[in-house]
């Protein structure tokens, strides 16, 4: 589910043609020279933003509207209920209201933060979403580090020596576990490692993210033991496009001029790619970071169903089901949301790392 | 703009290279290692073994530091939908109530007759419309005495108040008025004679804490603990989709439970469910709805653990659509007509191998489907005579659709009236792998009748269910000890007033016959003649062909009997331990004499394993740190 | 055929048999160029065997390896010299229903991936010809599917539709467009700046000419090399959406076969037997579309130094 993922800066660079020895990306960003041009260029990507996020609320919205299933019928369950009462539960949830004025009312009230109450919950859907953000981010938030230092790393070691057994064993088992479904590698985890197969004991909880009843550091120690599995099954699928990304950067980024200087200089080559290459050729991998962000927020639902991770996407494939419009559509307001924003941050810090943009 | 600024200038110390690959690739061994490193004592070959010994050790040691309680977690499959015994009715919620609140009544472990709970004693009025309960003298966990006014009290909010009967309020439909007119004496006026009110499941909960809450509908009892109670355990701590601890309640009337604390952690995933109980993480799983026979199979080779199967007490049947019809007239939905014809429904049913389901779906871990009440429940079990049995005969069941008029063309289908070839669409839940294992069945075998079908496997299936759009659909409840519940969903004045209603109705059957039995049995105050008029039922439903009981599954659980020594089944010779209709297994568990409880996974692994882990992001963190100032120093 | 017509002197030949021939020598030049990528020629290979093996099922091991009522082993039996890969919980072969599954798995990820880039060709297309307020909103509502979460939103298409192969390949289609649409439009930008365009606008060429006639072979080799990618994530997404229980029950897909597994209890059961063949064939098949994509695209534009 990830080749599509391709940011939109990068491709963006691909879409202005041949970016001369600029890395990827930069056709987008204006020639920043004064910071009216700057502010400017902001203005105009946090209204892109909100436009998009409205975008969201309008689909989310209407979307869910489709989904077969009378959310009243299943909040009474099969249970004898009068026409009335029926009713009188569709005038409680804002249902008997014409289409349009259901709509206007949640996007009214979604402006305040509230996101209406969970069918099956009886809860406010921002409670049950602040229950499970923290969870989320915590499991995403790690897995993020990881494989972008991981990416990063071994983007930078296979580009520098393209071509050799190094790089070629690099980029191949970054493509295969590319390949691999993540709940599949995950289950294969769980049996290996969990479970325990053969002379390999169990080490790792199967699921969940605490085994409950601890307190400060033992609890902290537990969650982590909880983390290393749903980690690693997310940092060995995500990592490779990091990786591929940086290395096709450093590549374009090596045929430039400026480095056969340095070279030429008698630089020494490990010097050449520390001090120039490197820091021009991550630029492209900056705007992918964030988007990846953004994206592993709302593309943990599978590890999260695996590993019984108590976070949105697990709750996302809960709400479905019901459906439990509401929360179906809060969360998925709040997925759009995380990658909107980690776009129009990378949008925003672009023009400030590239060095090329004057000072 | 000087984003270089932010790196900071300080000098560092040329750092060789290989300082920082050793970082990097240790960094990735450790990832691995914080996990190997764990049970480092197992050595491999008796690696299970050596755990679950580790896991006592653990569990001792962390005894002492702890509250000094025995702890029996339970892995549940489902989560809490709500605490409040006004709202709950999910089986996790209701049993966890079930552990909270002493009902009126409690169901005799052996053969599940009601035996005092709240109520000491009971008897109805000569005219059969009043009953009179004395209340037990036993108080609540924070010290205030129970009384019938609570009782009373709980009743009546169910009455009156509609969130409050949200969950239960089908108890109290038939209540003219509920009064407590002393401390011990609970009095309940009926508009008709009810034959079930020694099975009142309806948790009496503290008026005295009770009555301050506002909104029944939005309470879910789950914000200030501990929750006051009167049953076996008072729950101590709650977190949503997590667990829920419960603690024992050491005046209970009955006496003190022997384990000290219980706690239901929620497993989204069975097979992690397993995994933990093999490890010693929990001490008891249920499944859900039971064990997968490749589950059960593998776990019966651990020595210390304990599969324990019980006659269930589901049945799963297929239900066809009668043609959907409201109390008043008004006919909906879309059955196909050609389900109207008994013949048809027979020759359905009679295509299919109950045998087979048995043998290759549950892989014996079922019973055969006979009658609608199944064999768990004696007393109530009725089987077809051998002249009636729709028993399997394909042969058959194709000339009985000759006959109908459904003959084959030349393609081999079947015809309909209306000349297109039948094709039944048969609703399955998404979630039940049984139905869609036997989906597969029906499928093959229907398709040798000349009769297709599409499976229509939803999440949600209420909807075309309660809209009458289907043709046939898997069906299955679970039975109470008083059957009343699962009779009263055939009877006609189930159905829903309107199509627009929602009525009680499983089915939308219909039945003067079944009817009349049905009222005459809730009538019937003498046990014996109750039995006979819902046999009769039975037998009724049975040659009606809407409801075909397919099989009876088993209740396929398993315990580490290294925590557990022992736990009561219900029904007690060889029953369920999970959903029983009681506090039986819980309260009588007792734990095994090692002392370790199941909250124990090696501490000792946790620790190197979050000291590797740390390690890891460490030394990640410096490597690029360093490298980040690497650049920006060699830059200047 | 193909020598008869070389040996033919050019002058001889109509403007229709020029191009022809125009576009069998880049096709020889590309295959050429293609060679030299060495993981691109195993990838090939391994589609090529893939295929092979989904076309032949029929004959190999036919429908009724799915049939459960004719099922020759007992349930899920460990991998021995009868069933190499073991026994599934009906008792049904698991080498042969992964043979059988192939059928499914590559046709929902080739039509799924057909489905994306041609909507992502048609609007990238138009959009890049019509400019104007068309092409800005066109580009709007691409920028803003693209930062749809993908799987969240196939995730709920295909909850909203009934379970079908159709409905999952739509729900696939329909999300996965956007890059496409993005790359086929910059290439048409560039390809309408050309002279050659004008003169033929000059000449009365229509929209509809131009964009036929010029724009589209020129996007074509993108537009290949795109749908080799999508390919890829597609048949990912479809085993995703399969697992997740989305699929079709009835019919026998990897994806499915995955969820089979997990639904008997294989995972905590330690049968791996039933686990690991489905999720191999799913990664090596992903993989060898995205080492084809990656030869492709390096042969188009060698600039991207994928695989030098």
């Amino acid at each position: 589910m990830t080749a599509e993922a391709t940011p939109s800066l990068v491709e963006d660079a691909a879409a202005t043609g041949p970016a001369k020895s600029g890395p990827a990306g930069a056709g987008r960003a204006p020639r920043a020279r004064t910071t009216t041009a700057y502010l400017r260029y902001v203005a105009g990507k946090l209204v892109g933003a909100a436009v998009s996020l409205l975008a969201v609320l309008v689909t989310s919205f209407f979307l869910f509207r489709l989904i077969p299933g009378d959310p009243v019928k299943f909040m009474t369950g099969g249970r004898p209920v009068s026409a009335e009462q029926i009713a009188a539960y569709r005038r409680e949830f804002g249902l008997d209201l014409p289409m349009w004025q259901q709509f206007t009312e949640y996007c009214g009230k979604a402006l305040t933060g509230d996101l209406g109450t969970s069918y099956q919950f009886h809860v406010p859907v921002m409670d049950k979403i602040t229950e499970a953000l923290p969870n989320t981010l915590v499991l995403t938030g790690t897995s993020f580090l990881l494989y972008t230092a991981l990416g990063i790393f071994l983007g930078t070691r296979s580009a520098w020596r393209h071509g050799g057994l190094g790089d070629r064993l690099n980029t191949g088992l970054a493509l295969t576990l590319y390949s691999i479904p993540s709940f599949w590698l995950g289950l294969l985890l769980i049996i290996v490692l969990s479970v325990g197969a053969g002379p390999v004991p169990g080490l790792f909880p199967t699921g969940g993210m605490e085994s409950g009843g601890k307190e400060g550091f033992a609890y902290i120690v537990d969650v982590v033991h909880h983390l290393v599995l749903p980690v690693v099954t997310l940092v060995a699928v995500e990592y490779g496009q990091t990786l591929l990304v940086t290395r096709s950067a450093l590549l374009d980024e090596m045929g430039s001029d400026y480095l056969t200087t340095a070279r030429a200089k008698g630089l020494r080559d490990d010097l050449v790619r520390r001090r120039h290459a490197v820091p021009n050729a991550l630029l492209p991998t900056v705007t992918l970071i964030f988007v990846n962000l953004g994206r592993t927020v709302a593309g943990v639902i599978l590890v999260e169903t695996v590993f019984s991770w108590p976070g949105l996407g697990g709750l996302f494939y809960q709400a479905l089901s019901v459906p439990d419009l509401p929360l179906v559509q809060g969360l998925f307001f709040v997925f759009a949301s995380a990658v909107i924003l980690m776009n129009t941050l990378a949008d925003l810090l672009y023009p400030l790392l590239d060095p090329r943009v004057g000072r | 703009m000087n984003t270089q600024d932010q790196h900071g200038r300080g000098r560092t110390g040329p750092r060789p290279r290989r300082a920082r690959l050793l970082a990097a690739t240790g960094a990735a061994a450790l990832v691995l290692a914080s996990g190997l490193a764990t049970p480092a004592a197992s050595a491999a070959p008796q690696a299970r073994a050596a755990q679950g010994a580790q896991a006592q050790e653990a569990a001792k040691a962390q005894k002492d530091d702890k509250s000094g309680g025995k702890v029996l977690t339970v892995a549940v499959a489902q989560s809490v939908d709500s605490l409040s015994p006004f709202l709950a009715v999910k089986l996790v919620s209701t049993s966890i109530n079930r552990l909270m609140y002493e009902y009126l009544t409690n169901y005799d472990p052996k053969d599940a007759h009601a035996i005092p709970g709240l109520a000491t004693k009971w008897e109805a009025s000569p005219d059969k419309l009043t009953w009179t309960y004395t209340i037990r003298n036993t108080k609540w966990s924070d010290g205030q005495p129970v009384t019938a006014e609570d009782a009373a009290w709980t009743f009546n909010k169910m009455m009156t108040d509609e969130g409050a009967a949200t969950a239960n309020g089908s108890f109290v439909g038939n209540f003219e008025k509920v009064t407590a007119p002393s401390p011990t004496q609970l009095v309940i006026k009926l508009k008709k004679p009810q034959a079930t009110m020694t099975a009142l499941d309806v948790p009496i909960v503290p008026k005295h804490v009770w009555e301050k809450v506002t909104d029944f509908s939005k309470f879910n009892n789950d914000k200030s603990f501990p929750i006051v109670g009167d049953g076996p355990f008072v729950l101590t701590d709650y977190k949503a989709d997590s667990y829920v601890r419960l603690k024992a309640n050491k005046d209970f009337w009955r006496g003190a439970p022997k384990f000290d604390e219980l706690v239901f952690r929620y497993y989204k995933d069975q097979d992690a469910a397993v995994a933990a109980l093999r490890k010693g993480e929990v001490s008891f799983v249920a499944g859900s709805p039971s064990l997968t026979p490749a589950q059960a199979a593998s776990l019966k080779s651990d020595k210390n653990i304990h599969v324990n199967e019980g006659p269930g007490r589901r049945f799963y049947a297929l239900a066809t659509n009668p043609g959907a019809q409201a109390k008043n007239g008004t006919k909906f939905g879309d059955g196909d007509p050609s389900l109207l014809d008994e013949r048809v429904r027979h020759a359905l049913f009679m295509a299919v191998d109950r045998k087979a389901i048995v043998d290759k779906v549950f892989q014996g871990h079922a019973v055969e489907g006979q009658g609608y009440i199944p064999p768990r429940f004696s007393t109530y079990f009725w089987k077809p005579s051998s002249g009636q049995e729709l028993a399997y005969d394909p042969a058959k069941a194709g000339q009985l659709l000759d006959e109908a008029g459904y003959k084959k063309n030349s393609d081999g289908k079947r015809v309909g009236k209306d000349g297109k070839p039948l094709n039944y669409r048969v609703l399955c839940h998404a979630t039940d792998p049984n139905d869609k294992a036997v989906g597969k069945y029906l499928q093959e075998w229907w398709a040798k009748l000349g009769i297709g079908i599409t499976l229509d496997c939803l999440d949600n299936v209420t909807d075309p269910w309660l809209a009458g759009k289907y043709d046939l659909a898997f069906d299955g409840w679970s039975v109470n000890p008083d059957p009343d519940f699962v009779l009263s969903i055939h009877t006609c004045d189930a159905r829903p007033q309107t199509p627009k209603d929602t009525g009680a109705t499983d089915n939308f059957i219909c039945d003067k016959a079944y009817d009349d039995l049905y009222a005459k049995q809730l009538a019937e105050y003498d046990p014996a003649k109750r039995a006979d008029l819902v046999k009769q039922m039975e037998s009724r439903l049975y040659d009606l062909g809407y409801m075909n009981v397919m099989a009876y599954p088993n209740a396929v659980e398993a315990y580490r009997t290294d925590q557990i020594k022992s736990i009561t089944t219900m029904p007690s010779s060889a029953g369920n331990i999970y959903g029983q209709d009681g506090y039986w297994s819980w309260w009588s568990a007792v734990p095994a004499d090692s002392g370790d409880s199941s909250d124990g996974s090696s501490s000792t692994g946790v620790v190197i394993g979050i000291v590797a882990g740390v390690v890891v992001l460490v030394g990640l963190a410096v490597l690029f740190t360093v490298r980040r100032r690497a650049t920006a120093e060699d830059r200047e | 055929m193909t020598t008869a017509e070389t040996t033919k002197t050019p002058a001889a030949l109509g403007p229709r048999a020029l191009a022809w021939r125009r576009r069998r020598a880049s096709a020889a030049r590309f295959w050429k160029e293609y060679r030299r990528h060495r993981a691109g020629v195993f990838g090939l290979a391994a589609l090529v065997l893939f295929a092979l093996v989904a076309l032949t099922a029929p004959l190999t091991v036919g429908s009724d390896v799915s049939s459960v009522t004719d099922a020759p082993g007992r349930p899920l039996e460990s991998p021995s010299g009868h069933f190499p890969l073991g026994t599934d919980q009906f008792g049904r072969n698991l080498l042969g229903l992964v043979i059988w599954g192939s059928r499914v798995s590559l046709l929902v990820g080739l039509l799924a991936a057909v489905l994306s880039v041609a909507i992502g060709a048609v609007i990238g297309i138009t959009a890049g010809h019509f400019r104007g307020w068309y092409a800005t909103v066109m580009m709007r509502v691409t920028d803003w599917f693209l930062v749809m979460p993908t799987l969240v939103l196939a995730i709920a298409l295909a909850t909203v539709m009934s379970r079908s192969l159709g409905t999952i390949v739509l729900a696939i289609g329909v999300t996965t467009w956007p890059t496409t649409a993005r790359l086929v439009r910059a290439q048409t930008l560039a390809v309408e700046s050309r002279p050659y365009i004008e003169r033929a606008k000059a000449l009365g060429g229509g929209h509809w000419h131009i964009m036929s006639r010029h724009v589209l072979p020129n996007v074509m080799p993108l537009v290949l090399a795109q749908t080799t990618l999508i390919i890829s994530s597609a048949i990912l997404a479809e085993a995703t959406l399969a697992f997740l229980g989305l699929g079709d029950p009835t019919v026998v897909s990897w994806g499915g076969l995955l969820q089979d597994a997990r639904e008997a209890g294989a995972v905590s059961s330690g049968d791996w037997w039933y686990l690991v063949p489905p999720g191999v064939a799913i990664a090596v098949v992903a993989l060898a579309f995205t080492l084809c994509g990656r030869a492709v695209e390096s042969v188009l534009n060698p600039r991207l130094g994928v695989s030098r």
